[in-house]
């Protein structure tokens, strides 16, 4: 048999088992993305706040995140909490790291979003008598979503590539799927090659969605 | 407290050094690549600008650990011997390039049309123009997005160990999965990034100021 037919029905046999890693590729994303989102929203407050005490240690966490590799951050949690009786498996491991960093990214995005809104803003809606939560609701957020989402999106792209760091630990998501795949059998640039592709597809439809939200996003104001 | 992190800093620095090397090689290859084939894709016809969207694209869309470790796998499949850190290292290079060819490549075309003109109604030739009209300009404009892909290289590098290649985090689990002193080792590596990272981003930080001051 030739290489090309050899190739061709291994690749096809090792599918089902590729599919089965870019499911779990999915799920590591999207949770790391929602929890990410989420810290990102806790951590502004105490970023924005006028109080030191408050705002340099968050300053101080968001810095550490962003001059760091990530890789570190999921070691640090990975080998780090059964040392203090936590076992909390790979994925949960893997899933937090990727949050605590973009939540760093995030947060900073959200931050200059906010800043970019000029106080003229802010006043003149306090000036015709909104409230402060409703000034907040209705001038400051929709506003600063408008500008934040090209760049929120980006970080939520990044956010679906650092997803095969979870490999490392052991996740068997896709990249870790192509590593134990290649040592069973012989074809090795052939399996990189297809899950290369499957992120390529992945990164380009939420690339895709996330313009097109953008564009209606900008159509509604 | 600290005895763990302390007993094995030089072997820790020794990995650093490593990280330190890795870090140029890739970061000033990868950045040479980038610019050479954004300019390219500006002056180049529309076969070179399809080739260049078509490697940004693709590189772009791909996590850096998957090219890593393709490059791992082909240089032998390819018929080369070459060991773990060319191969990552070139990987590596041909990743940051996508990165940079796009900065380079929406640097110059945020040029005004209108400066062209300008140059060209002067009587400017292309390559004059080129030259000293169009990259001064855009180069102000590409160096903050540049020195920050700088850092985001020097923070993959330390993906390398997950192929194999030794450097500082690689180092850094040897030592824990030697003494299990999984908190003092990993947050002093993490300081040991940190020192290297953080300058780098207050330099891009200070640069993109200046930038918006000068305009």
């Amino acid at each position: 048999m030739d290489y090309a037919a050899q190739t061709a029905i291994l690749l096809k046999g090792l599918f089902p088992k590729l599919l089965e890693g870019f499911t779990v590729t999915l799920r590591v994303g999207l949770v790391s993305m929602a929890l990410a989102l989420v810290l990102s929203v806790l951590l502004l407050g105490p970023r924005l706040s006028k109080n030191r005490l408050i705002r340099l240690p968050t300053e101080a966490y968001i810095e550490l995140m962003r001059n760091t590799p990530l890789l570190l951050q999921i070691y640090m949690i990975y080998f780090g909490l059964p040392l203090l009786g936590f076992f909390p498996s790979e994925f949960v491991c893997g899933v937090v790291g990727i949050a605590l960093q973009h939540a760093a990214f995030l947060v900073e995005i959200l931050r200059g979003g906010i800043e970019s809104i000029s106080q003229r803003q802010w006043e003149a809606a306090r000036a015709i008598g909104m409230r402060r939560l409703a000034a907040v609701r209705y001038v400051i957020l929709p506003q600063t979503f408008l500008r934040v989402l090209g760049p929120l999106g980006n970080q939520l792209i990044i956010i679906v590539k650092d997803t095969s760091l979870v490999s490392a630990i052991g996740v068997m998501e896709l990249t870790m799927v192509g590593k134990v795949s290649i040592e069973r059998s012989a074809v090795s640039i052939e399996i990189f090659a297809a899950i290369a592709v499957f992120y390529l597809v992945l990164t380009s439809v939420l690339g895709g969605a996330l313009r097109i939200a953008e564009r209606h996003t900008a159509a509604r104001f | 407290m600290l005895n763990t992190l302390l007993a094995n800093l030089p072997y820790l620095l020794k990995g650093a050094v490593v990280t330190l090397w890795l870090s140029l090689i890739v970061v000033t290859f990868g950045t040479l690549l980038g610019v050479i084939v954004g300019l390219c894709a500006n002056v180049g016809g529309r076969l070179v600008q399809a080739l260049v969207t078509t490697y940004v694209f693709v590189l772009r869309g791909i996590p850096v650990l998957v090219v890593m470790l393709l490059g791992y796998y082909a240089f032998p499949a390819l018929g080369f011997r070459a060991n773990a850190y060319l191969a990552v290292g070139v990987a590596q290079v041909i990743y940051i390039g996508a990165f940079v060819a796009e900065i380079v490549r929406s640097a110059v075309l945020s040029v005004p049309a209108g400066q062209i003109a300008a140059a060209k109604s002067l009587g400017m030739l292309r390559i004059g123009i080129l030259r000293h009209v169009v990259l001064p300009q855009a180069a102000r404009i590409a160096v903050p997005p540049l020195l920050n892909n700088s850092l985001t290289a020097i923070k993959q590098t330390s993906y390398v160990s997950v192929v194999g290649a030794w450097e500082l985090t690689y180092a850094a689990r040897e030592i824990v999965e030697r003494t299990l002193a999984a908190f003092q080792i990993f947050l002093g590596v993490m300081a040991i990034y940190f020192l290297i990272c953080y300058p780098l981003s207050l330099l891009a930080r200070w640069c993109e100021k200046r930038l918006l001051v000068a305009h």
